[in-house]
């Protein structure tokens, strides 16, 4: 019998290291991996209090030092963290009985640790580009942010083939690093609705008054308060929205922008209305996704949209910019409302039309539920990475490095 | 195989001279000897005159914002460049020896993915570099000599003051550390001792 495919997965953050969403796609990408019969060992920083090597669910996992000198920039850091995390990778794969078959790379964040074992082992590396520097910035404007950009154009001309997670990154990233079609592939992000489903049971009503008055519709946003995300879009449709219906807005997440949005709220009068509550625990973010009457994503770029996924599989209506994976995520009327993206009338007419018509807020959360269930689904997105490894093997198995 | 971010015609400082001196004698010697280097235009394996091979890489990534960044990403292209020399000697490649800081983290992921060893030559140390500095970026510095001082096998040193003061510095073993004066007698003889004690049993003639 064949022996097992054998990967090595690096990405600077795992649980409970959660930073974005390449932590919680790693995490559900290598556990339903595991249950598909590939071997996984994900190399990732460390955690205060997580173990440096664990099995979780058959997946092999190693935390390293990730640098905690004091570094001059954070982009210094990523590759002073590399230089650790490709070091103690040399050592893990060296020593395992099986060799590993290919080294798989998640963001620019690992680029160096991927490109320099990939050429030491002389096996294939698999990109995934979860996003990109010019998209996040609306371009490129100084010199770290050029820096990154061609550590990123490196990484993908360095691998084997580049994995997007929608139809729209892939057109983004052929676009941005001059990449053929065939290099690139799109595999989507996946979402898990089973980890809502012991809330399904469970009484809201105090965890709800703790947050909303019974008369109160909640409005939920999550996500970091960054530009990118347009978050300032959903500050402005709040007081559009609050004319017309009784809501309230909680918006989840930290992030640069956190000050000067809640300035603006004290000066819109909307304080009783609006709370920022920060970074929240897993176990009650799940929860204020279950009891929210809409959740909104303003984006103004974005790569996949996860958070639409996440609100999807809890059975919250969404309302969406139309822009990037977002677009492909929701069909308009059916699994979700799209509105133009960086105009906030658009955004304050979705969240009213959701919120004051039960009938269509059932359907399309009943609508997107079904989606979810057919496309996003983690193991259908294991089977796909799975066969995009045996086709790299199959193509580099001709190639003089085999 | 000598890992040194300055080799002839690219010369900075003295290294550069010296690591050619070094390539010529371990020829005559018998050595099968292999030069790693940078070169911004100059890229790809030559023969030298001195009958070294040499390979110059260049760094992919055109803009960084300090030597730090440039030289982490350079590793790879040091690690390409090694790892070919390394497959297409048939895997017979038995010792690294780095010239100072640049390179340390090439060497030592070789080391711990291959199972080759290194040896560290010191030509300078940060703290004599920037004396008293201490920001974030001289202490990553610091931090890769260490790492270079704590995984090489053997610590080549040019002088006794050197030796000293990398005792002084980072608290290295003195029996880890030998003094090679370039140009004093039997210094290639004493170079080549080194590199047969760093390589343990394998057979250097």
């Amino acid at each position: 019998m064949k022996r097992q495919l054998n990967v090595m997965m690096f990405s600077w953050e795992f649980p409970p290291r959660v930073i974005g969403g390449i932590s919680p796609h790693v995490f559900f990408l290598s556990k339903s991996l595991a249950k598909n019969g590939v071997k996984v060992h994900v190399v990732t920083c460390d955690f205060p209090g997580a173990p440096a090597h664990e099995n979780i669910d058959g997946v092999e996992v190693y935390r390293v030092d990730s640098y905690k000198n004091p570094s001059p920039d954070f982009a210094t850091w990523v590759y002073l963290m590399n230089l650790n995390m490709q070091k103690e990778a040399a050592a893990i794969a060296a020593k395992l009985p099986d060799k590993i078959d290919v080294f798989h790379a998640h963001d620019w964040l690992v680029a160096d640790a991927g490109i320099g074992l990939k050429h030491v082992f002389r096996k294939p590396l698999l990109a995934t580009m979860h996003s990109t520097e010019i998209g996040r910035r609306d371009g490129v404007h100084t010199i770290t942010e050029r820096m990154i950009h061609e550590t990123e154009a490196w990484l993908t001309y360095e691998a084997w083939r580049v994995v997007c997670c929608s139809d729209y990154m892939v057109q983004h990233v052929k676009w941005a690093f001059g990449l053929p079609n065939d290099k690139l592939s799109m595999i989507p992000n996946g979402v898990n609705p089973q980890i809502y489903d012991g809330l399904e049971k469970q009484d809201m009503g105090a965890f709800r008054a703790k947050f909303a008055l019974p008369q109160e519709k909640i409005v939920l946003y999550v996500g970091r308060l960054v530009y990118e995300k347009g978050i300032h879009i959903f500050i402005n449709a709040i007081p559009k929205v609050v004319q017309k219906t009784d809501a309230k807005f909680i918006i989840v997440g930290s992030g640069y922008m956190q000050e000067q949005l809640s300035n603006i709220v004290k000066s819109m009068g909307l304080e009783h209305k609006v709370l920022f509550t920060g970074f929240v625990e897993e176990e009650n973010l799940l929860k204020l996704q279950k009891i929210a009457d809409v959740s909104v994503v303003p984006s103004l770029f974005e790569p996949f949209g996860i958070v639409a996924l996440e609100a999807m599989a809890a059975k919250s209506p969404v309302v969406v910019s139309d822009t990037g994976g977002l677009s492909e995520i929701v069909d308009h009327d059916i699994t979700g409302v799209k509105v133009y993206p960086n105009n906030a009338d658009s955004l304050a007419w979705g969240i009213i039309k959701v919120l004051t018509d039960g009938a269509y807020r059932n359907r399309i959360r009943e609508n997107a539920y079904k989606k979810i269930q057919e496309k996003y689904d983690w193991d259908k997105i294991a089977q796909q990475t799975r066969y995009m490894y045996e086709t790299i093997l199959g193509e580099y198995s001709k190639s003089f490095w085999a | 195989m000598i890992f040194t971010w300055e080799y002839p015609p690219r010369i900075v400082g003295k290294l550069a001279e010296h690591v050619s001196t070094l390539a010529t004698h371990l020829v005559r010697n018998n050595v099968e000897t292999h030069i790693i280097t940078y070169h911004d235009s100059m890229t790809g394996t030559t023969e030298e005159p001195n009958g070294a091979r040499v390979v110059r890489v260049t760094n992919p990534v055109r803009t960084h914002v300090s030597v730090l960044t440039w030289d982490l990403t350079l590793n790879e292209e040091v690690e390409r460049a090694a790892a070919n020399v390394f497959y297409q000697a048939a895997k017979r490649f038995i010792l690294t020896d780095v010239h100072d800081w640049h390179f340390i983290p090439a060497a030592v992921t070789l080391k711990n993915a291959l199972g080759i060893p290194f040896v560290y030559s010191v030509e300078s140390l940060e703290d004599h570099r920037s004396p008293g500095a201490n920001l974030p970026f001289n202490m990553a510095i610091r931090g890769i000599e260490w790492l270079g001082f704590y995984e090489a096998e053997k610590i080549n040193a040019k002088s006794e003051w050197m030796q000293s003061e990398i005792i002084r510095v980072y608290k290295v073993p003195k029996e880890k550390i030998t003094v090679v004066t370039p140009g004093t007698n039997s210094w290639v003889k004493k170079t080549l001792e080194v590199y047969h004690a760093a390589a343990g049993g394998a057979d250097i003639q």
